[in-house]
């Protein structure tokens, strides 16, 4: 595949994620673009190595193709009608963030294991009022300084 | 990244872990930074950042500080 058919692959598996909640397999994306399973593995494996998205290791499996996660998370994001997971919680935002629509965001304080529950309506975030605490009083912690987050992106 | 419901929670959670503060985020700034770094990933156009362009991304939302440093 050339340099703009790769850079197709990686639109289309956002889109599927957007439109499905899940990343298409090798075998989705041959199909999509008639191509070989090759092919398509190595358009995977690419856009891998250049943090477009990341395989589980050993695989070509995706696992994360920020900010939606392929796997279930504590990060919950309602949009769409539909259940998206979240890498982490700063990706939790991602998600109404990149697809430009409202959410209810559904996670837990990674301490207390309290529920904090968000909503995002017209690009303005707020904390349900059911919960005792403002969203401006929740805190996300970035324990993994910049320069390493790709080192081991699943622990970031 | 993770969520913690006050200062007092995220400190236990440091000292339970054995871990070392690392950067900490209202939910107001994190939402700014989100809107920020994830508002073109769908487009067709959107092929990554380079570090210059991250590292711009950060200033503009205030991240100035070592721990956003690219090295």
């Amino acid at each position: 595949m050339d340099e703009k058919q790769i850079w197709d692959v990686r639109a289309f598996i956002y889109r599927h994620f957007a439109e499905t909640t899940h990343a298409p397999s090798v075998e989705e994306t041959a199909s999509h673009f008639a191509v070989t399973h090759e092919e398509a593995a190595s358009a995977y494996e690419q856009l891998h190595q250049r943090h477009a998205f990341f395989l589980k290791p050993e695989t070509h499996n995706i696992l994360m193709a920020n900010p939606f996660s392929a796997v279930e998370t504590s990060f919950k994001v309602h949009a769409n009608n539909k259940t998206y997971f979240a890498n982490c919680a700063w990706d939790s935002f991602g998600i109404p963030a990149s697809l430009h629509v409202d959410a209810e965001i559904e996670a837990v304080c990674s301490q207390s294991g309290e529920n904090i529950h968000f909503t995002v309506r017209n690009q303005q975030v707020r904390a349900e009022r059911s919960q005792s605490v403002r969203a401006a009083d929740v805190l996300v912690h970035f324990l993994t300084p910049f320069k390493d987050w790709y080192t081991d992106l699943p622990s970031t | 990244m993770l969520f913690f419901r006050s200062e007092e929670l995220l400190n236990e959670w440091l000292a339970s872990n054995k871990a070392g503060r690392g950067a900490v985020l209202s939910v107001p700034h994190i939402w700014e930074l989100s809107q920020r770094w994830y508002h073109n990933r769908m487009s067709t156009d959107y092929h990554g950042r380079n570090m210059e362009q991250i590292q711009n991304l950060f200033r503009e939302v205030g991240l100035n500080t070592e721990f956003w440093q690219a090295g």
